[in-house]
């Protein structure tokens, strides 16, 4: 390897710059090659066919110090202008929700120890990440209302899509109703997964910003696998869960997936108490920054009787050689490492750190803390959107009942409610029409516990004054 | 039983729930400063919610005894075969925690977030570089989800009536030792998988040959492979394929070996996934995050999922925006961009290595793998690794230890006992039973690599010596060993409701 400066005995040489990372010193090198008995690490490569070897230096930019690297990086951030600031008023939300976290949230799970460790095969050396999901488990089984949960998938859309695979192969059926109320996101995403496969996406048209019972009534049919329903759905609506799936179940094999919101389970009806088979969603309000999106956690919990179809991870309890009770991996034959092609996902690493960040949060905020969280959403969402239908010109875009987040409808552009925004320092929503949930005049507000009466009067003036 | 060996083992940690405390909370919120608006009745809980409630002080104590009862990298020797467990650097923890990036909403205006997406753009370019491919996404959240999105894509190719245009195409071929995940990503695509056959640790060419129609689609293969072995024929093996009108994918998740020595487009590689949690260091998390940014060739381009991070104007004064505008994609592959938070530091570990130190990363992981394989092959039997013979290993090895396993122990007492000396057991019985697979990594120091292989002649020498001990072994763990077969007989997953 022509290329190749390092290694060669009685070359000197400059360090690499990756000496942070990399510990072993020159003369170290030389003395592991002696013991290999090679002269240089070029001859371990030799089984690589010549014109494998890359004959150049990669075109990257040159190494960076730490000192430089944190430059870069300001430098990086000092051009964006974070909605989750606390030097502004963010009122977004569709799938991504500016809620209060817990410091301690960050600085437990920040511990090495939670961060450096693998997927918890080695059951005896990792206790702590075991009971931690362990404990996650049974909080989101409670938080659905539901009988059992996994240990994480990676994110809302995938863990919905993950969902619908599996009432795919639960039921032996190929039709699935989703309510066009659902996140356009997931919904797009479910079309991805289920394009090659022997299944098919039937949407059902919503009425007044919610689906109806009598439009599930009219699309069940003998081959329908699964309803999908959010709630509150991508507009802030509640659904009436209960009702589409009861309306659902009078197939029977077909299995009934709710998309909760974590935080609004705190208060209103749960999946498992409406008829819910089987909930997946997005678990990002439960202590997850906002973080342009990612890394966020799928959440995916159902019905005890669907315990071994279960995509991804899951932990049992169990007894160690003593009788101590310990904690292990467990119905593994399920999945992908033991049973390959016939694995119920292809899911091997998850969201293991922020399936983590929720069990701490759902702690620190006990059952009263989450439930005041939720309760303050609730009122600070309503003042807000009583405030706004007093302005000339804004209505609700939807009469149903809603949590923390709404539509309106706007006398000008969202965009430029948005742009006005910006002088400001208010985040005010989002614009409908670019989400592709309704017109350039609409513009969807989530207000969560977070948010002030002086930011939503902020908000207020804003669109008062963006009135022309 | 020689109850002289056993140990005490901790105390066990109370679950979070069996602190609880009613009316004990951890954290406040602000009073409630607007009106009250009244319940909707029909849509509001009436049961309650069974969360813990705990002290702030308890709380900690919980959590960081349980920190306590967890092996690490930043605590341990991890020689996880196929998982890559280096060095996180805490750099790369801090940046990834600054407000102006984890602020960030996700459908924030383009002007809004120029910074997180010049970072995006530019590790989108740097990923392609280090690929020698021509465009990459960094959408897939794990290497599995990067199959996922790459076999569709392979579809769509082949759907194109413009483009591949062999719709029967619907076979994928792996090697048998290839990872489950590649086997599973086929069936949520709906691809038949087809295995090849090995020969010797290596793809037997004479099967390929075989296999290979007018039906394949695709080959997915792991080079170095899953045994730890570059395969050579890898020029033969994308020959034969692309002769036959199928593609080569690459499954990255051993690309420690040869990053920035030998790049996957110019071995004939059409379409491949990064594990940036295996070879740019983001940290496991316990088992996540990751990421599986996918790298491809020209004519694959089109199909890539929305949106993709792009730059116009010039690089004196560029503009970022996200394109949605790509009518042949495959369309969305999960909400929102991606592992925004993972990708950062995956920029970070780049940047901080640059090109020569990549390169050093790869042949100091081959120098240590080879070092380690080397102290230990008297007494542990490695079927691909003979210096006498010029046949090293990649970046890791399989051991398949038959003369010890003959005295009475098992792989996994072996496995148990590393535990007793704060070694992180290696990979077991895959991908061949009996086997265990060994991944020092570069960033492991040689005094590290030298107690290893102390420890593991230490192991050897005990089988011969007290083979009892190691039955019974970890020793020194939380807790004895698990009886995970009772695990999944009646599976006790949720803690019963108080």
């Amino acid at each position: 390897m022509g290329n190749c400066c390092h290694g060669r005995r009685g070359q000197t040489q400059i360090r690499s710059p990756a000496v942070n990372y990399v510990q072993i010193t020159e003369e170290q090198r030389l003395q592991m090659l002696d013991r290999i008995g090679v002269d240089s690490v070029d001859q371990l490569y030799a089984t690589l066919p010549p014109q494998c070897l890359l004959g150049h230096p990669l075109d990257l930019p040159p190494a960076q110090s730490e000192l430089q690297l944190q430059n870069s990086l300001h430098r990086l951030g000092a051009a964006n202008r974070p909605a989750g600031s606390p030097d502004l008023a963010c009122f977004l939300g569709a799938g991504a929700y500016d809620h209060f976290i817990p410091a301690t949230v960050n600085s437990l799970t920040a511990k090495g120890e939670f961060v450096t460790a693998y997927t918890p095969y080695q059951a005896e050396a990792s206790q702590g990440a075991l009971q931690a999901f362990f404990e996650f488990q049974t909080q989101i089984a409670r938080l659905t209302g539901l009988d059992v949960a996994n240990a994480s998938l990676y994110e809302g859309a995938t863990a919905v899509a993950e969902a619908v695979l599996m009432a795919i192969s639960v039921s032996a059926r190929r039709h699935v109703l989703v309510g066009e109320t659902l996140h356009p996101h997931y919904r797009q995403v479910l079309e991805s997964y289920l394009s090659d496969l022997p299944a098919e996406l039937v949407p059902l048209a919503q009425t007044g910003g919610r689906i109806d019972e009598q439009t599930v009534r009219d699309a069940l049919d003998g081959d329908t696998a699964c309803l999908v329903i959010q709630s509150p759905n991508v507009y802030g609506q509640i659904e009436d869960w209960s009702a589409l799936f009861a309306a659902a179940h009078k197939q029977d094999r077909t299995l009934t997936i709710a998309v909760p919101n974590p935080i609004a389970c705190a208060l209103l009806k749960r999946p498992g108490d409406c008829g819910a088979d089987i909930a997946a969603g997005e678990g990002q309000p439960l202590g997850i920054p906002l973080q342009y999106g990612g890394p966020y956690l799928g959440l995916f919990a159902a019905r005890r009787h669907l315990m071994r179809k279960l995509p991804g991870r899951l932990v049992g309890q169990t007894v160690d050689g003593d009788g101590r009770r310990g904690f292990c991996l467990t119905l593994q034959t399920r999945e992908q490492h033991i049973r390959g092609a016939k694995a119920t996902s292809n899911v091997c690493t998850n969201q293991g750190l922020l399936a983590l960040r929720a069990t701490v949060y759902l702690s620190a905020m006990g059952k009263q803390g989450l439930r005041d969280a939720a309760l303050q959403c609730y009122h600070k969402a309503h003042y807000a959107a009583s405030k706004i239908t007093a302005l000339d010109g804004y209505q609700l875009a939807h009469d149903g009942p809603f949590f923390h987040e709404f539509m309106v409808d706007c006398p000008v552009y969202a965009q430029s409610i948005i742009d006005a925004g910006r002088q400001r320092d208010i985040a005010p929503g989002i614009d409908c029409a670019k989400l592709g949930i309704g017109n350039e005049n609409q513009l969807l507000i989530a207000v969560t516990e977070k948010r002030t009466a002086g930011q939503i009067d902020q908000l207020c003036a804003l669109l008062q004054e963006t009135n022309c | 039983m020689d109850s002289s060996n056993r140990r005490q083992h901790d105390d066990d940690v109370p679950l979070i729930f069996e602190r609880s405390a009613p009316g004990a909370k951890a954290v406040d919120l602000p009073e409630l400063d607007v009106p009250e608006t009244p319940l909707p009745d029909a849509v509001i809980s009436d049961q309650p919610l069974d969360l813990p409630e705990v002290g702030p002080l308890d709380l900690v104590r919980h959590y960081t005894h349980l920190a306590a009862r967890n092996f690490s990298v930043d605590g341990n020797f991890y020689p996880l075969g196929s998982c890559t467990m280096k060095f996180n650097p805490p750099i790369n923890e801090a940046v990834a925690s600054w407000p102006a990036f984890i602020d960030v909403h996700p459908l924030q205006p383009d002007e809004d977030v120029q910074g997180t997406l010049a970072l995006l753009y530019e590790l989108r370019n740097w990923l392609a570089e280090i690929a020698g491919l021509d465009e990459v996404c960094l959408q897939p959240c794990a290497g599995a989800h990067g199959e996922y999105t790459a076999l569709k894509m392979i579809r769509a190719y082949f759907t194109d009536p413009k483009a591949g245009n062999a719709p029967q195409r619907r076979v994928v071929l792996a090697p048998d030792t290839a990872h489950g995940t590649n086997l599973a990503s086929c069936t949520m695509c709906g691809a038949n998988v087809v295995t090849v056959a090995s020969k010797d640790g290596l793809v037997d060419l004479d099967d390929l040959r075989r296999l290979v129609n007018d039906e394949t689609a695709a080959m997915m293969i792991t080079n170095p492979n899953t045994s730890g072995q570059f395969d050579g024929q890898i020029g033969d093996i994308a020959d034969i394929l692309h002769a036959a009108g199928a593609l080569l994918y690459l499954d990255g998740a051993n690309m420690n070996a040869i990053v920035g020595v030998s790049r996957p487009g110019d071995f004939g590689v059409d379409i491949m996934h990064y594990n940036t949690h295996k070879t740019f260091s983001t940290p496991h998390g316990c088992g996540g995050p990751g990421a599986g940014p996918i790298a491809v060739r020209q004519f694959l381009r089109a199909y890539l999922p929305v949106p993709q991070v792009e730059m116009r104007g010039n690089r004196s004064n560029p503009v970022y925006y996200l394109d949605y505008d790509r009518p042949q994609s495959i369309g969305r592959v999960r909400s929102f961009f991606g592992q925004f938070g993972v990708l950062l530091r995956c920029w970070a570990y780049i940047a901080a290595c640059g090109p020569d130190g990549l390169r050093d990363v790869a042949h100091t992981a081959v120098l240590n793998a080879n070092y380690l394989a080397t102290l230990m092959h008297d007494r542990f039997e490695l079927p691909y690794f003979d210096p006498g013979q010029k046949r090293f290993c990649a970046h890791e090895y399989v051991s398949v230890p038959k003369t010890l396993l003959a005295q009475g122990v098992t792989l996994i007492d072996i496995a148990k006992r590393l535990i007793d000396f704060g070694i992180h057991p290696p990979t077991m019985h895959w991908p061949v039973h009996d086997c265990l697979m060994i991944e020092p990594t570069e960033t492991e120091s040689k005094a590290t690599l030298d107690r290893f292989a102390q420890v593991m002649l230490t192991i050897a020498e005990e089988i011969r010596s007290d083979a009892n001990h190691l039955r019974q072994a970890p020793h020194k763990a939380p807790v004895a060993r698990l009886d995970e077969v009772a695990a999944a007989r009646v599976p006790v997953l949720t803690v019963a409701p108080s």
